[in-house]
This record gives structure tokens, C-alpha cells and sequence, in this order.
């Protein structure tokens, strides 16, 4: 085997490890953004009647830990547990789709071992009103730590970062 | 058909391919990296910023010289997509208190001819760190507790906004 052929090998080998790597890394980060994109969804769906509420509420509650706390900053009191958060969701009105939530500059960083991740985002709140429906938009930066339960990413906590101090 | 070919690809179709390739590589990175759009929402910056504004960040503005007081800038939250369009008060080092509305500098009160309205909003002293600016939007017209504002550090200056 020539030296140009040999070289050119070890850089198509160096190449496959380096995108295999990649592909094995970014897999948790893709089902974690699947994930939070399916909370957004499942948190601007508007319902209608109790009974959708209750269930709605069931399926945000399915997003976290038991014991998940989300801890709002300075001047609100951290919710502990997903019992208290998924009662707070059920006495949600979604009955119309004048609010928005929407997550963006979602950054990802699994740890090692892949049981644990960090996940940093601005998480915006959209408001329709008026009468020409003019949006206001009110967003605020959040730290989330997950933690993979039974093959399945839920959020521990939630802090949210205070930008201006 | 020749002559609309040639006002659609010119005389000379390679090159004006190559024209437009480079055209579109310019605009992708100066507007990706360098002279971010970012649209103004609310009503923090009036009456220097209108809200649905469009306006640019300059990501260049401090790569050889630090911000400057006055100066309006982008700052970050988690990332460069959503962020808060402030301006400087207070440099690093100094000391800044609001008393009935008017900005305090070590002591010292700011001249600040883009106020229109002044509540009297009241802040306790505090001494920034070397690694922090001061940053309060325009509009003091409205209730302290309404608008977001404080100390900001340093590596959440995106840019100067401009235009």
C-alpha cells in the first residue's frame, strides 16, 4: 500500500469515528429537543372542556420528576413536586390561543455517562391582544437539569437565571 | 429567448453565477455573525425605540474598544435570538443609585437627554464589579417594577445596536 493511499485511509477512518461520535452524542441532544418541543406543544394546545385539562395537565406532568422543582427566582416560592405543578397546570384556561410559549437558542450538554443533562434556554411568552392583535412578548432565560428515567428525559429542575441582576 | 437569457444571466452566465454565490456568502455571514436583525418589542426604549422596530446589532462594535456610556446595546439571554435592547449607564468599577428617578454615578447625577419621562423610581447603591455594566432602558415614564434593568455582565454584550 502506497503512502498517499495509507494516509488517505486513516483519514477516511479518522472521519467515521469522528461523525460516529457525533452521531452517538447528538442522539440524546435531538430526543431532549423532541422533547422540549413536545412540551411547548402540549402547553399551547387549547382545550376546551375539564376533562381535556385534566389530561392535558397529566401529559405536562409526564415532562418531570417526581420531585422536580422549578424555581421561578427571587419574589415567587420554588413549586416542589409534580403533583403541585400538574394542579397548577389543570387550573390552566387555554380556551384561547391569544398566549404562546415558545423555546429558543435551546443549548443541550449531556453529561457523562448519559444519565444526566443541562439544557440552558430563553424561554419567550407571546400575548396576542387588542384588537389588531398586536403580540407583546415577555421572555426570561431558564437552567434545566434532566435526568433519564426509564429511557425517558425528564426535567428535575428548573431555574430560572436572572440576566439583569 | 437570447435576450432575456442574457438580461436574466448576462454575457457572461459563469461569472454572474460566481457574482451571485459570493453575493449570497456575504449576506449569509454579515447578517448571521456581523449586523444581526433583531425586531424591538415593547415599550422599555421609547420614545428612542419604537416597539416592532427592525434594528441591527453590530457584533464588531467592541472588538477593539470597550462600551462606552449612552451606548445601546444587545444583550443576551440563553443565546443570540431573543434579546434585551438596553442602554449604558454605569461602567465597570462605578457606583450607581436612583434616587427619585435620577441616575446617581458615584455620587454624581447623569445627564441623560434621551429621558423623556422620569417616575421616581428609587435603587440602592451598588458598586459594579470590573466585569459589569449598568444597563436601563429609556422609558422611566413606567413603574420600576415593570421594566428589567440592573447590572449585566460583560460577556452579555452581543453588540451595539445601530441603525
Amino acid at each position: 500500500m502506497s503512502p498517499r493511499v495509507r494516509v488517505a485511509a486513516l483519514a477516511i477512518a479518522l472521519l467515521c469515528a469522528v461523525l460516529g461520535w457525533r452521531a452517538w452524542r447528538t442522539n440524546d441532544e435531538q430526543v431532549i429537543r423532541r422533547r422540549l418541543d413536545a412540551l411547548t406543544a402540549d402547553l399551547n394546545m387549547t382545550v376546551n372542556d375539564g376533562l381535556s385539562t385534566l389530561a392535558r395537565a397529566a401529559d405536562i406532568g409526564s415532562y418531570f420528576t417526581d420531585d422536580v422543582v422549578v424555581d421561578l427566582g427571587e419574589g415567587a416560592a420554588p413549586i416542589v413536586g409534580r403533583a403541585t405543578l400538574v394542579g397548577m397546570a389543570s387550573r390552566l384556561e387555554r380556551r384561547t390561543a391569544a398566549f404562546r410559549l415558545r423555546f429558543d437558542d435551546v443549548g443541550v450538554r449531556v453529561g457523562p455517562g448519559g444519565r444526566t443533562a443541562d439544557v440552558t434556554l430563553t424561554a419567550s411568552f407571546v400575548q396576542r391582544s387588542g384588537p389588531d392583535a398586536a403580540e407583546s412578548m415577555d421572555a426570561r432565560e431558564f437552567a434545566l437539569a434532566l435526568v433519564k428515567e426509564s429511557a425517558v428525559w425528564r426535567i428535575s429542575r428548573a431555574t430560572g437565571v436572572d440576566t439583569l441582576k | 429567448m437570447t435576450l432575456v437569457r442574457r438580461i436574466v444571466f448576462g454575457s457572461h452566465p459563469r461569472r454572474t453565477a460566481v457574482r451571485v454565490l459570493v453575493l449570497a456568502a456575504v449576506s449569509f455571514v454579515t447578517f448571521r455573525w456581523v449586523l444581526i436583525p433583531v425586531r424591538t418589542q415593547g415599550i422599555s426604549m421609547l420614545p428612542t425605540y419604537e416597539s416592532g422596530t427592525l434594528k441591527f446589532v453590530n457584533r464588531l462594535a467592541y472588538v477593539q474598544g470597550a462600551p462606552a456610556r449612552g451606548d445601546v446595546v444587545a444583550i443576551r439571554l440563553a443565546g443570540p435570538h431573543v434579546v434585551y435592547v438596553k442602554r449604558i449607564v454605569a461602567l465597570p468599577g462605578e457606583r450607581v443609585q436612583i434616587v427619585h428617578g435620577q441616575v446617581l454615578i458615584n455620587g454624581i447625577p447623569l445627564l441623560e437627554p434621551y429621558v423623556r419621562n422620569r417616575r421616581p423610581w428609587d435603587v440602592s447603591e451598588v458598586r459594579l464589579t470590573h466585569a459589569e455594566y449598568y444597563v436601563i432602558g429609556d422609558n422611566r415614564g413606567m413603574r420600576a417594577s415593570d421594566h428589567d434593568f440592573g447590572r449585566v455582565d460583560t460577556d452579555r454584550i452581543l453588540g451595539r445596536i445601530v441603525f
